[in-house]
């Protein structure tokens, strides 16, 4: 730092973290990198364990020195540069790897000691963290577009097994309720369907549920609202056209316990094209988006279009709310995520956009409140992790199987886990998110074939 | 007539000594006396005179002048008052002449003039001259004395051959001198002195000595001086205006400046104001302005005429000369041996200059130019005969000739990028079909393989397999079924995907296995409908089959009608001649509709809005009416062989493809030939297909890119459509000389779904 030719740029720095440091002016060599500054930080601060720090420059993470920055963006020396440091993203580690023979559209890693997979073969699939699949359950004929868990009804059994309540989308133009039992160690698991969802004439896209509420979106640009309770009998007819045969397989059936058919609650109309995707936002509220190039805002009870977010030619396939609940991210077929600010009202509610090299298909965000980050999932096989505050490029991108340039249909970001579904399979990363510690995961990275 | 004349002058030269009077008047005199006296031809008399004179000729004699006769009326003019007293002055006066000059024989001899006398004058008491009185005898007159020759003014040789010379004044001849001859002449100047000064008279014929006084007028003329002997040269001056007292103050006028000089006239203002004031009170009026007269009269030749023919054109101007045609230009402009060679070896036409510079050393050494003529003919000749138009320059932009195109950003949304890819790792990828919906694809290859993936996602849900090649794939354009046809080896196939919506599969199945089979139609058809009941269907079986004509070959084109009860399909590669049928579904019935036709089916299309047929053979594109069964145009593309062909939704428009990769675009309402022929691509066009909503459309070609272009098409019949190429889309692998076979729109979205020969079928999303 005794260099004749260092020049010192005034800086003050500013953070939405939980570690501020009092507003005061700092002169910075312009030599200094990302490294120093948070050496500085940590310093300043004076912690005892030395957190690394990531730096925003006016939106733009701070890759190179100072005084390249500067020059590239043509910043004087007397300027004083408002920087904001984020607890750095550490380099996502991959955690382990779940191979599957059809591709998987659907992952989730909300379960504390279990990853569920939804795939195209119409199977649903549990794996413990040891990758040992527990469960392998033909719930559907068609591809699982979608699979949610009900949250509040597992109930744990005298062996240990763990019975959820699992609904599945799917192209059969059916959602289901199942029921599924993971086993603690050992035992066999089970899984038993207990109703189908019969409003779709298209392709079940997504499927939602929050309490005992369920809504699914379809491609015929229908959302359907439903209840969780099994009917007693079916509220849908059978459909009479099939054959003679059919009638007769339905006798020899009708002893067993047959899936109930259920109709839904209520329908939301409104969509004009293909809903790709539909999600909780609160107890009574949901949104949505569709081909139609429009996020909509919900009223569940009433079965009303709240608010249009119209966009241009953006045919959306995912979206994701942030935990504030105050900004939507939606990814779409022209390769960008587009982030609306749902308090605003106005048309132009779009507030940044994050550009990809392929189609980015899925979408998800941190669980912690605090955070700024959202993953995202393309179609080249890369999972990038994004900044909100940064539009210019991806904090951290890794690439799910290898890198060989596989699919991603979906991502599920849980505490400090990334699953990663898509056609290679599933991998599970560890990507630190927010500042919150999540459940301690036994990571083991021996590779074991699945069952 | 000699003698008065001296006589008078010598008393004019008296009368002006006395009487100051200007010395010019008598010079005339004397003058006029002296020429005449040259005339006078009396010299008898005078001789003895000239004698006496002799003596003294530079002296002037002082006594000729005195001893003139003064002539009566001269006296009588001066004194008219003193007759009486004057006749005893003159006496006296003689008496003083005579005691002056007694020394001279002369005088005494001749006292022709009584002398004057100068006497107190009793009145006055001034001296004056009285001359004594004349007697008036006949010898009173010395002129008188002489017999001079009076014959006038006549030419002397009218005498010449008489004995006299003329006559005197009493009428008596006067005889002819005699005359010496030359001897005489001569021994007349040894021997007489006065000879020399003497010059012939013509009037009395003789030589005549000439008096001192005409001497003296000789000597002076002869001197180059004043003949006037009186005039003196070196008079002095009077100062009139110079000298003391008499200098000019300068301004000439020292009197102060008037006051008119700076104080307005007051006349004059007030002549002004009275016109004034009758020009306010109108009685004068100004002047009217000149009355145009109809014809305007105006001077033709004063000035330009002025027509609206243009300007007549100045004639170019000739370059200034420059150092090199200087008659001594400096060293380095004149030739050296070599470019003079050159030069003089060229012809003229081709100098570079038509001149040779050359060095004189001073002007005057420069000879004539020996090509004036010649140039100035030339220069005539440029004039009259070079043409001489006014060129307005057209100052053109090149960029401004390219036709003014949108931006390709401002006609979003379009594919631009390569979003799914596809593979058909056993074959090409022949043909590739996207539903009605949007949302699903069937792809077929080569090898048999039929796909049936999601177009958003690319995971294949559903897969056939056929034995031979699919040549094409198409899914019915209703929206109530849902089910595709695929044409295999002499067969097409109707195949229903899976997951299909109860009450839509229903449909589907009574439409394409219905339970009651509709009657046969009069003519047995050689196609043979097949349909799988219903019960024993599953989705891997077609639920329908037709069965074309054996060796009729890869049915390579399915096309539906807009309404999806007929198809026609294309068989190429058969034995058989006709290749196209028109199948219906209703009725199950397959028919074809050409007896006989020319050349090659290569393609059919339905008018999407009319009962129209087109129909393309190698060269032609026909379009036919169904309903009334008639050849409605023929289209000519000037493709050597049609590869593909699209008609716009509208109908109006069809962009025709060829193998020489010429893509034409025919206004069907327009003309028969296209509207515009784009060539483009670097290999064969493979594909065309319009977007059925979108103004786009997409080219596939054998280099294995696809362009995409902005297709508008506006309702009115005068603005044109508008062509704008967006987008070259490369990302297929040309394998064996194949690049991309088939493009095909996603109905409801800006993507495109191409099958291409290297065994993979991408989406291009926007």
């Amino acid at each position: 730092m005794n260099n004749e030719t260092t020049t010192n740029q005034p800086v003050s720095f500013t953070t939405q973290t939980q570690y501020p440091l009092p507003s005061q002016k700092f002169m910075i060599p312009t030599t200094w990198r990302r490294y120093h500054l948070s050496q500085l930080v940590n310093k300043a601060l004076g912690l005892e364990k030395s957190i690394p720090f990531d730096f925003l420059v006016r939106g733009e993470i701070l890759r190179s020195t100072l005084s390249e920055w500067c020059a590239e963006h043509g910043v004087g020396e007397e300027e004083t540069l408002e920087i904001e440091y984020i607890e750095s993203v550490l380099p996502p580690q991959k955690m382990s790897e779940f191979p599957h023979e059809s591709w998987v559209s659907s992952v989730s890693c909300g379960l504390s000691s279990h990853f569920l997979t939804g795939a195209y073969d119409g199977y649903l699939r549990a794996f413990d963290l040891s990758q040992n699949v527990i469960l392998n359950a033909p719930l559907h004929t068609a591809p699982i577009t979608s699979f949610a868990i009900l949250p509040s009804e597992n109930t744990t059994d005298m062996d240990g097994n763990t019975t959820y309540t699992v609904v599945t989308a799917s192209h059969d133009l059916t959602a289901q309720i199942s029921e599924i039992t993971l086993p603690a160690i050992g035992s066999a698991s089970s899984s038993k369907v207990l109703a189908s969802l019969h409003l779709h004439t298209a392709p079940v896209s997504s499927i939602a549920a929050r309490g005992t509420q369920l809504l699914t979106s379809s491609w015929d640009g229908l959302i359907g609202l439903w209840d969780t309770s099994i009917p007693a009998s079916d509220e849908v007819p059978e459909p009479e056209s099939v054959g003679a045969e059919r009638k007769k397989r339905r006798k020899i059936q009708k002893d067993e316990a047959k899936p109930k058919r259920k109709a839904p609650v209520s329908v939301l109309k409104s969509h004009m094209g293909r809903v790709s995707k539909v999600s909780w936002t609160s107890a009574s509220t949901a949104a949505s988006c569709g081909f139609d190039s429009t996020v909509r805002l919900w009223d569940v009870e009433n079965s009303l279009c709240t608010r249009t977010i119209s966009a241009s030619e953006k045919p959306f396939l995912d979206f994701a709310i942030t935990p504030n609940g105050q900004s939507a991210l939606a990814v779409s077929t022209d390769r960008s995520m587009t982030m609306y600010d749902l308090r605003i009202t106005d048309l132009s509610a779009a507030t940044a956009s994050f550009m990809h090299p392929a189609t980015p298909s899925c979408v998800a965000v941190s669980q912690d409140p605090a955070s700024h980050q959202v993953v995202t999932g393309a179609y080249d096989g890369v999972v990038r992790v994004w900044d909100v505050r940064s539009t210019k490029a991806a904090v951290a991108v890794f690439k799910a199987w290898g890198g060989d340039g596989k699919k991603i249909l979906s991502v599920d970001w849980q505490r400090d886990v990334v699953a990663v579904g898509g056609e290679g399979g599933m991998d599970v990363w560890k990507v630190q998110g927010g500042a919150g510690a999540g459940p301690e995961i036994q990571v083991n990275n021996v590779k074991k074939p699945s069952a | 007539m000699a003698n008065p004349n001296p006589k008078k002058t010598s008393v004019k030269r008296k009368h002006t000594e006395k009487d100051d009077a200007p010395a010019v008047a008598p010079v005339t005199l004397k003058l006029s006396g002296l020429e005449m006296l040259t005339d006078d031809e009396d010299g008898d008399d005078y001789n003895p005179e000239d004698d006496t004179d002799d003596g003294e000729v530079d002296e002037f004699p002082e006594i000729d002048a005195a001893s003139d006769s003064e002539e009566d009326d001269e006296d009588g003019d001066d004194e008219d008052e003193d007759e009486s007293l004057s006749e005893d002055e003159e006496d006296e006066e003689e008496e003083e002449e005579g005691s002056t000059e007694e020394d001279s024989e002369v005088e005494s001899d001749y006292h022709i003039f009584p002398k004057a006398k100068t006497v107190i004058s009793d009145i006055t008491g001034q001296p004056k001259k009285v001359y004594p009185e004349i007697e008036p005898d006949y010898d009173s007159d010395s002129s008188t004395e002489e017999a001079t020759n009076r014959v006038g003014d006549v030419p002397m040789h009218w005498y010449d051959d008489m004995p006299h010379i003329g006559y005197d004044i009493n009428g008596k001849r006067v005889l002819r001198p005699a005359r010496g001859d030359e001897l005489d002449k001569f021994l007349a100047t040894v021997d007489d002195p006065s000879a020399w000064t003497s010059a012939f008279d013509k009037t009395s014929q003789e030589e005549k000595p000439l008096s001192s006084e005409e001497l003296d007028i000789i000597k002076r003329l002869y001197a180059g001086e004043n003949p006037d002997e009186n005039y003196d040269p070196y008079e002095p001056m009077v100062e009139w205006f110079t000298g003391k007292g008499k200098e000019e103050i300068m301004p000439l006028s020292a009197a102060p400046e008037p006051k008119r000089r700076w104080v307005r006239s007051k006349w004059e203002k007030q002549k002004i104001m009275k016109i004034v004031r009758a020009i306010r009170a109108g009685r004068i009026v100004g002047q009217k302005p000149k009355t145009t007269s109809k014809y305007e009269v105006y001077s033709i030749w004063s000035s330009e005429p002025s027509t609206s023919a243009p300007p007549a054109l100045p004639a170019p101007k000739r370059a200034l000369p420059t150092n090199a045609e200087s008659y001594n230009p400096p060293e380095e402009y004149l030739m050296t041996e070599g470019e003079r060679k050159e030069w003089e070896s060229k012809d003229a036409e081709d100098r570079e200059r038509d001149f040779m510079p050359q060095k004189f050393t001073s002007l005057r050494l420069v000879p004539a130019y020996d090509q004036f003529i010649k140039e100035r003919f030339n220069r005539q000749l440029d004039l009259y005969l070079a043409p001489r138009i006014q060129r307005t320059k057209l100052n053109i932009d090149p960029t401004s000739l390219i036709p003014k195109l949108p931006s390709p950003s401002s006609l979003r949304p379009f594919p631009n990028y390569k979003s799914l890819n596809i593979r058909h790792p056993k074959g090409r990828a022949r043909c590739v079909s996207i539903s009605p919906d949007g949302n699903w694809a069937a792809s077929g290859d080569e090898d048999g393989v039929v796909s049936l993936w999601e177009v958003n996602v690319g995971c294949e849900v559903k897969r056939w397999k056929f034995e031979g090649k699919i040549g094409s794939i198409e899914w019915a354009p209703r929206q109530d079924v849902s089910y595709f046809a695929v044409g295999v080896e002499e067969a097409i196939h109707f195949l229903i995907p899976p997951n299909v919506d109860s009450t839509t599969l229903a449909q589907t199945h009574a439409l394409l296995a219905p339970s009651a089979l509709p009657s046969a139609g009069p003519t047995p058809s050689p196609v043979k409908w097949t349909s799988t009941s219903v019960s024993s269907w599953s989705n891997d079986k077609p639920i329908l089959s037709l069965t074309l004509p054996p060796s009729s070959g890869v049915p390579t084109q399915l096309q539906w009608h807009k309404k999806g009860d007929y198809f026609a399909s294309v068989s190429t590669g058969g034995a058989t001649q006709n290749a196209v049928w028109i199948h219906q579904l209703s009725k199950r019935h397959s028919q074809a509709p050409f007896r006989k036709i020319k050349g090659a089916v290569q393609l059919v299309l339905f008018h999407p809005t009319m009962p129209h047929f087109f129909v393309a053979t190698q060269q032609y594109v026909r379009l036919y009416n169904l309903a009334e069964q008639k050849l409605i145009k023929t289209l000519m593309p000037g493709i050597r062989w049609i590869s593909c062909m699209d008609v716009h939704p509208s109908g109006d428009h069809l962009i025709v493809g060829g193998y020489d990769r010429k893509l034409c675009w025919f206004d069907l309402e327009l003309s028969e030939k296209p509207y515009k022929v784009l060539k483009y691509h670097s290999r064969a066009i493979r594909s065309l297909h319009f977007h059925p909503k979108y103004p786009l459309f997409a080219s596939a070609s054998d280099d294995g890119s696809i362009q995409i272009f902005h297709s508008r098409v506006y309702n009115d019949l005068m603005t044109d459509p508008l062509i704008v190429p967006l987008k070259i889309l490369r990302g297929h692998q040309i394998t064996d000389g194949l690049g991309v076979l088939q493009v095909k729109w996603n109905p409801k979205q800006p993507w495109l779904a191409s099958a291409g020969a290297d065994g993979t079928v991408a989406v291009w999303c926007s």
